[in-house]
């Protein structure tokens, strides 16, 4: 599902930082992996790669048989469309749109016929167990909701490639564990491959596979012994 | 795409209704100027046309000469082949004592044999007069059209005062015209009179203004028009009415151009703040457009989607502004009626009708505008990356572009176009608009790069003077480059309007105030005529011995103008009594001297011209000029070149001896007399006074009083570029509110830490003023070399082109003290609302604001 082949990424300023310094990760279909490390270690870049939203200095790469590296800024918007769906610390809605159309949002930007994105939006809101709360402007949700208002904007898509970057980092510890509950769930029920960037314990016990990433190396895998399906 | 439009953008706008309206104004003002002077001009032009097709009825051409026709050319021509009928015509335009009715055209016909020109359809009992030779019998008669008499109130037998060049004049309905055909011309403000009445009333003598002839069937106009020509010589002017009337609609048509320039700035100045609006739009927006793109948003949808909403803002502005715009047009078509009166002695009355053409226009200039606004901004916004959407913390805009690339750039532009100002490419100038063009786009590159570095400068000073305010504005402005530039760029526009325009116009009447002093140098003008440029009455020749007489009077001098056509302009022919003239005269001369002068009119029958003539129509000393007189055409060598301000098309001065022998024509527009010393004006100008008062309308005016009264007539001629300067500095204002208030709402939070460390609203409020202050100085002090040049370019190669004039450059000081004393103000005042809602802001909300 996703191939990292030497991947180096440098941002060019008043000093160059080496983000990433050469990553070789795989990932197969369907698993749900943890990323973890210190502040600055590199993890967002790694999920910027992943997502298409950034390209490499060097390397490549591979999702689902696309190497991202080489495509342009329309080609990587089209393949996000449909492969990737994003979860953010700060959930990034628009808080100008009601709830039932940020979870929209996607779809429209697809092009997707109205009455098929309303069924979807209502089975999406439904999965997260916010159905009541469609017509409301996300200031007036708590964090744990405005969270699953993302959540449920993520899954609408059928993305086969969910990146979160720390879901749960706004958030208490029970409100994050519902919020990993859901995660967990849509791994084992739809089969949907998650990678989840954390700074949280509890977040990285509950996957199966953990990554370690430190001054923008790997330092530890713990799926590497299993290799990737 | 729809969806996005309907959700998002319209979302915004309704969390930021302030700003979208102020956005939305820019367009507004900028379409309602264009539109309505636009509106304006159209009816104007279109209603001189359609009067002149209209009041024209069933003629196939007309006879014109300058300074009338005389009686005799009707016997004359009648029996020529081929002429079915032919009719004598005086038109002439006449207030009413009741003002608010409207100018009404006059139209002296002979009654008796006028039916087969023109259809009246008179109603009423009579639905004919019923005597037209009892109508004819009174001179007071009248008829009216059914429109006027009922807004007047007029019944048949009723009366009406009308100014006339005699005095006031009562005439008396006798008859009331169906609004049909002829009878709607000049929308319906029309009266008609026996022709020989209107010869009396408005001193025509034995002449009238044109003859309309209809053909035999089986004569086209060709042969026509060829037998008349050669029946009568090449002083007349044989025309079909279209003819005519596009004649006339050319001269109106190239007067109001120049209004095109007001609506171009008041455009430009409107994209200006759709830019900054859409910048602003942008940065405020970038998180949200990063999760878009997160989302899979192309940069193409995220750059759609700007240009959608810009797209619905020219709309919607396009369509206000042009609603708007009928507003004013009234006001303007009144402004420019009087002056194309004045000038060219017609005009056109009625309602403003929206022409489509005008809509349709303003709707695409909107819609352009708005487009053009926003393609920046909107390009920008699909270049953010979609990582900005993950970055925490305020995005710093980064300065646009390479400041060094720009000001290269923009000092290329403009050099060239300075350069191609001064040394035009191809003799004349046929890249007039291009230079403009060309300056415009330099002045605009410069304009960013410079106000960055003139506030790298100024912020320092400032602060010295107020040192909290001072670096709040300061760090403000200069930390969004953009915006700044954005809204410096507009105000510096605005302010170069101002400065140009307005040093042009005092450039202008400052040279003619002088020319005026050198030329009108006698002590006594006596007009038959308060208008310059149509008389409506002349005075007749023989008239300067009666005034010599007078005791007191040392001498008399016969002064007259007229203004055929040479080579298509209306240039002007004068004529007076030269050797006295040139005792008392002190001609600028560009070319020969008084001595050849003199000696070439009163001996050698030469002839002088002003500049702007010897300019225009490349003559020197030495060649000749062809006239088309009465006699024929008759040639007249030039014997000097002089500065004369007294027509834009070019002047032809000759001595009365060579006027009276060519045209025969004795008549006179104004006597010039000169007193005794020794002897008070008054005491001459009472005698003068009684002796025409019951015989001749008289308006005696003293050297002053002259001088006045043209000063007052070129004022009027300003009145609307005073409006649009007005507009500009309107649209300058609307730049800076706009400015701060979007700089305080994006600086909510920072402003609510400042007040939570305990900043007072009033410190708040004076940092914003400063802010606007500096605004506005910055845009001045950009302005003032812009506009200068701006002016000079309007009073060299455009005053050149249009007027054949080079006028003086003198700097606009009194606009510019205005300038230093207004723009504070008005800049404190922007900065009212805005300083106002920083101070009012909550300080909890304001901390959590994202
Ligand atoms: N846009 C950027 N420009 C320059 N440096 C960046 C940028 N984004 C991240 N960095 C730097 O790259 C390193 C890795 O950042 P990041 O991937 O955000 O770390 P993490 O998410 O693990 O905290 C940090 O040192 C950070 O300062
Ligand atoms: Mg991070």
């Amino acid at each position: 599902m996703l191939k990292l082949h030497d991947v180096t990424k440098t941002y060019a300023g008043k000093s160059e930082v080496n983000a990433l310094a050469g990553i070789n990760i795989s990932i197969g279909a369907g698993e749900m992996v943890a990323v973890m490390g210190p502040s600055g270690s590199g993890k967002s870049t790694l999920l910027n790669l992943l997502g298409g939203l950034d390209v490499p200095t060097s390397g490549q790469v591979v999702v689902a048989g696309t190497d991202l590296a080489g495509e342009n800024e329309k080609e990587r918007s089209l393949f996000r469309r449909s492969k990737i769906s994003y979860i953010f610390q700060a959930y990034h809605l628009m808080p100008t749109l009601k709830v039932s159309q940020n979870v929209a949002l996607p779809l429209h930007l697809a092009g997707m016929a109205t009455g098929e994105i309303d069924r979807k939006v209502a089975r999406a809101l439904k999965d997260v167990g916010l159905e009541a709360r469609g017509n409301h402007l996300p200031d007036e949700l708590s964090g744990g909701e405005r969270q699953r208002v993302a959540i449920a904007r993520a899954l609408v898509t059928d993305a086969p490639l969910l990146l979160a970057d720390e879901p749960t980092g706004n958030l208490d510890s029970a409100r994050g564990a519902e919020i990993l509950e859901l995660l967990t769930a849509i791994n084992r029920e739809r089969g949907t491959t998650i990678v989840i960037v954390t700074h949280d314990h509890n977040a990285a016990s509950a996957c199966a596979r953990l990554i370690k990433l430190r001054d923008g190396r790997v330092e530890g895998d713990s799926g590497v012994a299993g290799g990737g399906a | 795409m729809r969806f996005l439009l309907r959700t998002l953008s319209l979302s915004y706008v309704r969390r930021h209704l302030a700003k979208t309206i102020l956005t939305l104004l820019g367009v507004v003002v900028g379409v309602a100027t264009f539109s309505s002077i636009e509106s304006a001009k159209e009816t104007l032009v279109k209603g001189i046309r359609s009067t002149v097709d209209r009041v024209a009825g069933k003629a196939q051409l007309q006879i014109t000469m300058e300074g009338g026709v005389p009686e005799g050319v009707q016997e004359q021509i009648r029996a020529l082949p081929g002429i079915r009928a032919t009719s004598p015509v005086i038109e002439q335009i006449v207030t009413p004592e009741k003002g608010e009715l409207g100018s009404l055209m006059v139209i002296g016909i002979d009654l008796l044999g006028d039916r087969e020109m023109r259809d009246y359809g008179f109603e009423g009992d009579d639905a004919d007069l019923d005597d037209p030779l009892l109508f004819l019998a009174q001179p007071d008669s009248a008829i009216f059209t059914r429109q006027f008499s009922e807004k007047a109130g007029l019944k048949s037998g009723g009366s009406i005062a009308l100014k006339v060049p005699k005095g006031v004049k009562k005439v008396t309905a006798r008859g009331v015209l169906t609004p049909k055909g002829f009878a709607e011309a000049f929308g319906g403000n029309l009266m008609v009179v026996d022709v020989y009445a209107a010869q009396d009333l408005f001193g025509r003598g034995r002449r009238f203004d044109r003859i309309d002839v209809r053909l035999d069937e089986g004569t086209s106009i060709a042969q026509g028009t060829s037998v008349l020509e050669k029946a009568l010589g090449p002083a007349y002017r044989v025309e079909t009415p279209g003819k005519r009337g596009e004649q006339i609609e050319k001269i109106v048509a190239n007067f109001v151009a120049g209004f095109n320039v007001s609506s171009g700035f008041a455009l430009a100045i409107g994209i200006f703040l759709i830019f900054n609006a859409f910048n602003v739009a942008v940065n405020r927006r970038r998180r949200d457009i990063g999760t878009l793109r997160a989302l899979g948003a192309t940069p193409r949808q995220v750059q759609l989607l700007f240009l959608a909403e810009a797209l619905v803002i020219g709309l919607a502005g396009g369509l206000l502004g042009t609603l708007a715009g009928t507003t004013f047009s009234q006001a303007f078509l009144k402004m420019m009626g009087q002056t194309s009166e004045t000038l060219y002695g017609v005009t056109s009355s009625g309602v403003v009708r929206l022409p489509p053409v005008v809509v349709l226009q303003s709707m695409l200039l909107g819609i352009v505008a708005s487009l053009i606004g926003a393609w920046g901004p909107a390009l920008t916004a699909s270049r953010i990356s979609p990582t900005e959407a993950f970055a925490k913390g305020a995005f710093q805009a980064r300065p646009p572009g390479n400041p060094a690339m720009r000001i290269i750039a923009g000092v290329a532009t403009l050099g060239s176009a300075v350069l191609m100002a001064i040394k035009p490419p191809f003799g004349g100038n046929p890249f007039i608009f291009a230079e403009l063009l060309l300056g415009g786009a330099g002045i605009m590159l410069l304009v960013g790069p410079l106000a960055r570095l003139l506030l790298i400068c100024l912020v320092p000073l400032v602060t010295r003077c107020a040192p909290v305010a001072g670096r709040l504005a300061g760090d403000t402005l200069l930390g969004n480059a953009r915006r700044t530039s954005g809204t410096i760029m507009a105000m510096a526009l605005s302010l170069t309007f101002v400065l140009g325009l307005g040093g042009y116009m005092g450039s202008t009447k400052k040279a003619l105030e002088r020319w005026m002093n050198d030329s009108l140098t006698c002590d006594l003008f006596v007009r038959a005529s308060a208008n310059f440029n149509r008389p409506d009455f002349l005075f007749p020749g023989g008239l300067r011995d009666e005034l010599l007489q007078l005791p007191g009077v040392k001498s008399v001098e016969s002064f007259r103008a007229t203004r055929p056509l040479y080579q298509g302009h209306q240039i002007q022919v004068t004529s007076i009594e030269i050797a006295p003239l040139l005792e008392r005269m002190k001609y600028d001369f560009t070319q020969g001297s008084v001595e050849t002068m003199r000696r070439g009119l009163t001996m050698e029958g030469k002839c002088a011209v002003s500049d702007n003539f010897s300019r225009r129509f490349k003559l020197r000393v030495g060649q000749s000029v062809e006239l088309a007189t009465p006699e024929g055409k008759v040639s007249f060598q030039i014997a000097a070149v002089m500065r004369d301000y007294g027509s834009d098309q070019g002047t032809v001065l000759l001595d009365r001896s060579q006027f009276l022998r060519y045209w025969q024509d004795d008549r006179v527009d104004i006597y010039d007399v000169s007193v005794l010393p020794g002897t008070p004006v008054g005491q001459v100008r009472d005698l003068i006074r009684v002796m025409l008062s019951g015989r001749y309308p008289a308006l005696v005016s003293t050297r002053q009083e002259f001088i006045a009264e043209i000063s007052k007539a070129i004022d009027a001629f300003y009145a609307l570029t005073r409006v649009t300067l007005f507009l500009a500095l309107l649209v300058a204002f609307l730049g800076i509110v706009t400015a701060l208030l979007i700089s305080v709402a994006e600086r909510t939070r920072e402003i609510g830490i400042l007040k939570a460390l305990g900043a007072l609203p009033a410190q708040l409020a004076r940092g914003i003023v400063q802010e606007a202050l500096l605004l506005a100085l910055v845009g001045l002090v950009l302005a003032l070399p812009a506009g200068n040049l701006f002016a000079s370019f309007m009073e060299g190669p455009l005053a050149e082109l249009f007027t054949g004039w080079i006028m003086p450059h003198l700097y606009p000081w009194d606009i510019l003290v205005q300038l230093l004393v207004a723009l504070p103000l008005i800049s404190a005042l922007a900065a009212w609302i805005p300083a106002r809602q920083a101070g009012r802001m909550k300080i909890v909300e304001a901390i959590e604001y994202e």
